[in-house]
């Protein structure tokens, strides 16, 4: 992934969250877009719409959660309706361990992060990913 | 005077209202960024509050378990350790549909959130 032209979504319902994430990502990738959904529904529109290539979602959220958000693009993946796969970073202060297994073990999901955020996990995900 | 005698073992008085080590950390240290994000949360947990308290009265769990769940997550996210725990009990409880225990847990919450915004936040 080419660091001049990363598209970034955050899908979270929580402002002062999305306001850290952002100037986290801005912070790490100046030239980057950043997107903003505060659920899961805008979230599902800004995807068709910019096709990030990364996003970080939240899954406890009103009116469309995360698990919907993934199964909507699960479900376009596995009927080939969608081609590109983006990585998607859960960002979640769910505590029960076999709840973040399971969200981990799903086919969209490429990281499960807790809440709250330790920026160096995120840092290094991203490093792998963004020459 | 709240009484504190649920859960037995909590004693969430013990916890940090504040830790700015912690919320500057989450910050990059930017004093003004923080600043910012303290005034979201507090006014965020102003909605937030109103929405449980008209909840409660309906025993709409599902919202009250997400409402709870969200103050968790940020209050531990800007070092207000002591909200967030209250919070992650209240979600617990939103689960169990305890609502004795969650009015009570909500009364602790309000005296903690008063607690927060009263403090001084220095930095």
């Amino acid at each position: 992934m080419n660091n001049q032209k990363i598209r970034f979504l955050i899908v979270e319902d929580d402002e002062m969250i999305r306001l850290i994430h952002k100037d986290l990502l801005k912070d790490l990738y100046p030239e980057s877009e950043i997107i903003e959904a505060t659920n899961g529904a805008q979230g599902i529109c800004h995807y068709f719409e910019s096709h990030p290539n990364i996003i970080l979602l939240d899954m406890m959220m009103p009116i469309m959660g995360g698990e919907a958000f993934l199964d909507i693009l699960e479900e376009g993946h596995q009927c080939n309706i969608l081609k590109n796969k983006p990585k998607i970073i859960v960002v979640t202060a769910i505590k029960d361990v076999k709840e973040l297994m399971k969200i981990g073990k799903r086919f969209a999901v490429e990281a499960v992060i807790s809440k709250p955020l330790v920026q160096n996990q995120l840092k290094s995900l991203l490093k792998d990913w963004i020459s | 005077m709240i009484n504190l005698t649920f859960p037995q073992n909590e004693d969430f008085t013990k916890a940090p209202v504040f830790e700015i080590e912690k919320a500057l950390n989450r910050v990059h240290n930017k004093k003004e960024l923080l600043e910012r994000v303290i005034e979201i949360f507090v006014k965020s947990l102003d909605e937030k509050k109103d929405i449980i308290e008209n909840e409660l009265d309906n025993e709409n769990w599902e919202t009250l378990g997400t409402i709870a769940h969200s103050i968790k997550g940020s209050s531990w996210t800007i070092g207000a350790q002591q909200l967030g725990n209250i919070a992650y009990q209240m979600e617990k409880t939103a689960a169990k549909k305890d609502l004795d225990l969650f009015r009570q847990l909500f009364q602790v919450f309000q005296t903690a959130m008063k607690e927060f915004r009263d403090m001084d936040k220095t930095m």
